[in-house]
């Protein structure tokens, strides 16, 4: 009878510890934690009508699927931007969102060879692809801790402007601020799964 | 959680000698009812002239013998190969040839997307959907087999 006065406070201090930390970790489920922050840092890019980008700059304001890809790549590479297309079409409102595929491989991959690949994968207006002069390109991965990396197939009799790619398999979700937020492997990501968290984070 | 461990493995455990005895049994018949290779659901990407396209198929093999997969070659492209893509370190994506599958009597050989493919290197002309791409493929028992298969951005 005599403790309880005491216990109460202590119960009722270490209940709300609790509370807190379940309400903070609750948060952090909601809202995910910035993974890179490029907010601070501007990247000059190519669109694949030549226009230039400031990157993420010119996103600001907008919700951003970012992925990588390089437009020699025959198998793995297409299944990411068909992944893409899946999170586009099973959006119900795509307003705000934007979807960027930035290639690994600017030395081939030039505005006009990515034009053609955009055409062939139909992609419509809300698909930017982009490339850059190598060291910018090489900068802004390094910065999105992006792999990639040249790779020559033995059997091949090849000359020194034909390889293939060892790289990440990545799409983030870039913020309206210019934050990544969220990781997800890109070519076998359920769509519902991206989905749901842009609805948190748009 | 021991008892839930417990649960699960009496559950599993049977259902996976079922299992197992089931695809042996099927195994079996399909070898007796055979005859050729068998080639399905195939289709190639679409590319632009100079680069690259990858063909997917299903191979079953419906002989009574192990057969190989030995070359592959399109009138399209300057040269094919069998190919595998592959997760490295850190999730990396890669590449590597794929050559001489031996594919067993009764078996599927799935060439698939992310996984086994046909390469096809430097294509001759633009490849888009609705055109279609002849596939030559040289098995070591069963000899030379040629498929048409259709252009699809996905499947
Ligand atoms: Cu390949």
């Amino acid at each position: 009878m005599l403790y309880l006065p005491v216990m109460k406070p202590i119960n009722l201090m270490l209940w709300t510890f609790a509370a807190l930390g379940i309400s903070l970790s609750l948060a952090a489920c909601n809202n995910p934690d910035t993974i890179i922050d490029l907010n601070n840092h501007s990247y000059e890019l190519l669109n694949e009508d030549s226009s230039a980008v400031r990157f993420p700059g010119d996103y600001s304001g907008k919700t951003t699927l970012i992925t990588f890809i390089y437009t020699h790549c025959p198998d793995v590479c297409p299944v990411i931007t068909a992944n893409m297309k899946n999170i586009q079409s099973e959006l119900a409102d795509t307003s705000g969102i934007r979807f960027v595929e930035i290639t690994f491989d600017p030395e081939r991959d030039t505005p006009s060879v990515l034009a053609e690949y955009k055409d062939v994968y139909s992609l419509n207006h809300q698909f930017s692809l982009l490339t850059g002069q190598p060291p910018e390109i090489d900068s802004l991965l390094s910065k999105l801790n992006i792999v990639a990396e040249k790779a020559r197939i033995d059997s091949l009799q090849q000359d020194s402007s034909d390889y293939f790619m060892r790289h990440s398999n990545t799409i983030y979700i870039m913020d309206k601020q210019g934050r990544i937020r969220t990781e997800y492997p890109a070519n076998v990501v359920p769509p519902e799964n991206v989905i749901e968290d842009l609805q948190k984070i748009r | 959680m021991p008892v839930y461990r417990y649960c699960l493995l009496t559950l599993v455990c049977p259902l996976l000698l079922f299992w197992g005895c089931g695809s042996g049994e099927n195994h079996q018949k399909e070898v007796v009812a055979s005859g050729t290779i068998e080639l399905t659901d195939g289709w190639a990407r679409p590319g632009a002239k100079g680069m690259m396209s990858a063909v997917y198929l299903t191979i079953r093999n419906k002989t009574a013998y192990p057969d190989t997969l030995a070359g592959v070659s399109s009138d399209v492209a300057r040269e094919a190969e069998v190919h595998e893509s592959y997760k490295g370190e850190n999730g990396m994506s890669a590449m590597r040839p794929a050559p001489d599958r031996v594919i067993k009597s009764g078996d599927n050989l799935y060439l698939q997307p992310g996984g086994l493919h046909i390469m096809l290197i430097k294509l001759k002309d633009d490849l888009a959907a609705g055109d279609s791409v002849n596939v030559l493929m040289e098995f070591r028992h069963s000899g030379a087999r040629n498929v048409r298969l259709p252009v699809q951005a996905q499947r």
